[in-house]
């Protein structure tokens, strides 16, 4: 970067893209319209574990198309991991003599309209044969238990294990703590549920689905369809919200390809509100037995825990059934430098809806666990909980450091962010104003809970997950046109987070240009090159890289061209928004629409040897591709109201490390909206089942998600702390925000009901139900 | 008079200032028929249940889930949906003030915050107050922003209307 030259990176620039959605332009799946188009509707399994007997389609009114599991037999959707013991699990398109959860696809109507297609559904009859249903983890596992796949020998998918060499050395002689910690099962929830609009024409599948990985869907359709990838392009186009939900290949999309196929016309699902809670992944459902380790003055010696996760029915492509265990066992020591650690992870088989990925993947669960124990540790030896916080923290000097789960911490800013908080919230203040509150009777407490978010881990992280794609890298192709603008594909997605903004800030920066002059483009497998999407916090970093190291790659041909033709040395040469000028020299320069029509049209011009192209296509994995860390310090103050157990979350604070920021606007966009999934976490968000597997919570008055009046303003302070390991020292963060809002609500409603007595809380949602219950707990200590 | 589940009644209304007719089933909601008969797709479904909100269009002056309307109950009413907000292509103030402060992300329930806070502009003297907003707004279900931009997007359009 000279001098002169405008900066893009780091301002707050509104979004390019948000014009169409706020005239009502996007271009959503449901939108999209083609000719000959038929409505599919799934009948789905009313039973959560059953054989089915008979499926009866002769009252299906005539006209409309139906399928049923004996057609697509041979097709499946199969992720095994490559873990050693795992036991398949293979996702039927329609399920075949056999259901293994509620809202399992059996059969798919098509109709001309998707009234007629939901009448038509009611009218397919199926027989059961019903079968004990395993609800529970400890259900799923009992020794007597049935098998949910017949061929395994247990529900374990598989069984996990990790302990550090100094385990048994370093947890010798400690205090310890023991819990049971356990986060609800609930899902990402988009505004959009999915949507799938396949077509098959000239012997081709080009299938729009809404999701968050284009090339991944691809080859899922392709190997369950059993064709070459080329002959299969999937289209995401506007996508309303993804958050993991959208991160996996569902049956439906095959479903809806060979319908396509077979009838030769358009076939056209959208996903309702009721199958998205049966049907679209779940997560979040962790329970952990966990006991933290520490000495008399309060240091954290090690961890011991069971991580037991419900995985559901089946392995979810791509990420197998065993990827929030495995994450769960590398991040549950947190931020802190204890060494012993000794972890065992069950994945296991349920009859309940598959569980795939969710904003933040296993760490909201994770963080609970370790900021709970830390909180109890601190109240054991009767410490300050934010001193015993950074007692025990990775400290400046230690970086890079790998932490007890084996992973390896880049960088960041944990006690610094203390110090910032402390001050910004006047934290010792607040903790006296809160304690005179409560001697008043008022039930106002603080929560706390730092943590660190691994974000854009490529190839080494994913080897370790035993996936069989290891998601190692993104790639983005620029092309400057004869005008002067420019053009990023790039292998990501974007539902929401804004990389059409921050791509181009982040490559066009590089080259001098204005935004109006950069579009970028993602989401169509035929436009962009193979990649794996948008998740885990990556895109920003990955894409983004490799956008500007191609756009590094223009911008030395531009100046060889731009130095020849000005007669001037390249050293001499800027770029801005005037094109390529020589320094000193206003006035002395060529434009970019000038520099580019040159290249492409007067090849005569050019120095001799230089192809008259401006091209770049990059691949970039972020070396080591362990990641590169975020940290956040997260704080809330509720007041509990104690007749109804209601919690009014009234503050919220966030310091947070993601590096250096393209676009701050953004960052806290991401930081809020997080935040509010967090809100839901802790206070509102459960999938319920029953005994016999029925999922109750299937409308917005059952499942409930937060509003404007159930999440604060959130106030966010940042801090910058360049990545070592990425191009422009930027990290991921779109998870981040979901993280700690659990433990922090956990942890305030501890110290909210601390004058009354001691509780542990060591379950979320915190209902109002289940705060009554906290309150007795404290009462009965008196 | 029984009319059977597809027959076909003629539906007409003003939407965005202009007349529209067209058939509709005695069940088809009025969000399929903007969308569906009209071709109006800028109003998204989000629940259809009559719970998220996104789907909300103002009818005669006052919102409404059009999820929960029958399309023949509106006969000869008028509508104004989110593509009635901008005049020759340029955004309102409104939506001007939710690019500037980020009001948005994924975009889906955006048009349902349009007219919730369109009617709320509307039926307001004077600047509106967080809690005020966060109070109008609360049947509306965002589930990218966390809403503290949406807020700051429908506080600086007041300020602007009052300056």
């Amino acid at each position: 970067m000279t001098p002169n030259q405008p900066r893009l990176v780091g301002a707050r620039v509104a979004r390019v893209e948000d014009p169409r959605f706020l005239k009502g332009e996007a271009r959503y799946i449901a939108n999209i319209v083609l000719a000959e188009m038929r409505h599919a509707r799934f009948v789905r399994s009313p039973l959560a574990h059953a054989r089915i007997t008979n499926v009866d389609t002769s009252d299906v009114p005539d006209g409309v198309a139906v399928f049923t599991g004996d057609d697509w037999a041979e097709h499946g959707i199969e992720c095994t991991s490559r873990y050693e013991g795992f036991q398949p699990a293979t996702m039927p398109i329609l399920a075949v003599g056999k259901v293994r959860y509620v809202g399992e696809p059996i059969a798919m109507v098509v109709a001309d309209d998707p009234y007629l297609a939901e009448d038509a559904a009611e009218a397919v009859m199926v027989d059961y044969d019903p079968l004990p249903a395993l609800t529970t983890v400890d259900d799923a596992l009992a020794d007597d238990a049935p098998l949910i796949h017949e061929h395994w020998d247990s529900n374990l998918y598989v069984p996990r294990a990790y302990a550090s060499p100094d385990y048994d050395e370093e947890t010798a002689d400690t205090l310890s703590i023991s819990a049971r910690l356990s986060h609800s099962r609930h899902s990402g929830v988009p505004m959009e549920g999915r949507a799938v609009l396949a077509e098959f024409t000239a012997g081709r599948f080009k299938v729009h689905t809404a999701t968050q990985i284009p090339h991944l869907i691809r080859t899922a359709v392709a190997t369950a369809i059993g064709l070459p990838e080329r002959d299969v392009q999937i289209v995401s186009p506007d996508v309303g919200g993804g958050f993991g939900v959208k991160a996996q290949a569902y049956p439906e999309e095959v479903a809806c390809a060979l319908a396509a196929r077979a009838l030769k016309v358009p076939v056209k699902w959208i996903e309702d509100r009721r199958e998205h809670f049966l049907a679209s992944h779940h997560s979040r459902e962790h329970t952990h037995q966990a006991s933290l380790h520490y000495t008399e003055d309060g240091t954290v010696r090690g961890l011991t825990a069971e991580l037991y996760v419900d995985m559901g029915a089946y392995s979810v492509f791509p990420w197998t059934s065993t990827m929030d265990t495995g994450m769960a066992m590398g991040i549950l020591p947190g931020p802190y430098r204890f060494t012993g650690y000794k972890v065992d992870g069950f994945p296991t088989c349920t009859n309940k809806t598959p569980y795939g990925a969710y904003r933040g993947v296993s760490r909201p669960a994770a963080c609970f666990t370790i900021e709970r124990l830390v909180d109890w540790m601190a109240r054991d030896r009767g410490l300050d909980r934010l001193e015993a916080r950074r007692k025990n923290l990775v400290r400046q000097e230690d970086y890079p450091w790998t932490n007890a789960g084996d992973l390896v911490y880049d960088g960041g800013s944990l006690s610094e962010s203390i110090d910032v908080m402390k001050e910004w919230i006047g934290y010792d203040e607040l903790v006296e104003s809160l304690r005179d509150d409560r001697k008043k009777g008022k039930l106002r407490g603080l929560g706390m809970a730092i943590f660190t978010e691994q974000s854009a881990h490529t190839t080494e992280e994913f080897k370790k997950r035993g996936v069989p794609i290891v998601f190692g890298y993104e790639t983005a192709t620029l092309r400057l046109d004869p005008t002067g603008h420019l053009t990023i594909a790039a292998s990501i997605h974007s539902h929401g987070q804004g990389l059409e903004t921050t791509l181009a800030q982040f490559a066009g920066e590089t080259l001098g240009l204005p935004m109006e002059r950069v579009k970028v483009v993602f989401g169509d497998t035929d436009q962009v090159s193979y990649g794996a999407g948008t998740f885990a916090s990556r895109s920003a970093v990955l894409a983004g890289g490799a956008a500007r190291i191609a756009a590094t790659e223009l911008r030395q041909k531009l100046t060889r061209i731009a130095a020849y033709l000005l007669e001037a040395s390249e050293a001499d040469l800027v770029f801005n928004e005037n094109g390529v000028e020589v320094v000193g020299s206003p006035g002395l320069g060529v434009s970019m629409a000038e520099l580019c029509r040159i290249t492409y049209q007067r090849p005569d011009l050019l120095p001799e040897g230089e192809l008259p192209t401006l091209e770049s296509t990059k691949t970039y994995d972020a070396a080591p591709g362990t990641g590169t860390y975020t940290n956040a310090l997260h704080m809330g103050v509720i007041e509990i109201d104690a007749g109804t157990g209601g919690i009014d979350l009234q503050k919220y604070w966030v310091v947070e490390d993601c590096g250096v920021m393209i676009n701050p606007l953004v960052v806290e966009g991401q930081i809020h909206g997080g935040v509010a999934q967090g809100i839901g976490s802790a206070l509102l968000e459960e999938m319920i089942y029953d005994e016999n597997g029925q999922l109750l919570t299937t409308t917005f008055m059952d499942y409930l998600l937060p509003t404007a009046q159930d999440v604060p303003f959130i106030a966010t302070r940042h801090l910058e702390t360049p990545s070592p390991s990425t191009e422009g020292g930027i990290k991921g963060m779109g998870e981040g925000g979901a993280i700690a809002p659990a433990a922090v609500v956990a942890g305030a409603v501890e110290d909210a009901l601390s004058e009354i007595g001691h509780v542990y809380v060591s379950r979320v949602p915190l209902t109002p139900e289940r705060v009554l219950g906290h309150i007795a707990d404290a009462r009965r200590q008196q | 008079m029984k009319s059977s589940p597809n027959s076909t009644i003629s539906v007409s209304v003003t939407v965005n200032g202009t007349n529209r007719s067209a058939d509709a089933s005695p069940r088809t909601l009025l969000s399929d028929f903007l969308r569906d008969r009209l071709g109006l797709k800028g109003t998204n479904v989000g629940c259809e249940h009559g719970y998220c909100g996104a789907c909300t269009v103002i009818v005669d002056g006052q919102t409404v889930r059009s999820c929960l309307i029958l399309a023949p109950s509106v006969d000869g009413s008028d509508i104004t949906t989110v593509e009635g907000l901008a005049s020759n292509g340029d955004l309102s103030p409104l939506q001007r003030a939710f690019q500037q402060a980020h009001g948005l992300q994924c975009g889906f329930c955006t048009p349902g915050f349009l007219m919730t806070a369109s009617e709320l502009l509307e039926n307001t003297h004077g600047t509106l107050s967080e809690e005020e907003i966060r109070s109008a707004i609360s049947g509306n279900i965002c589930r990218c922003t966390g809403y503290v931009h949406i807020v700051d997007a429908i506080r600086a359009a007041s300020e602007e209307r009052t300056s």
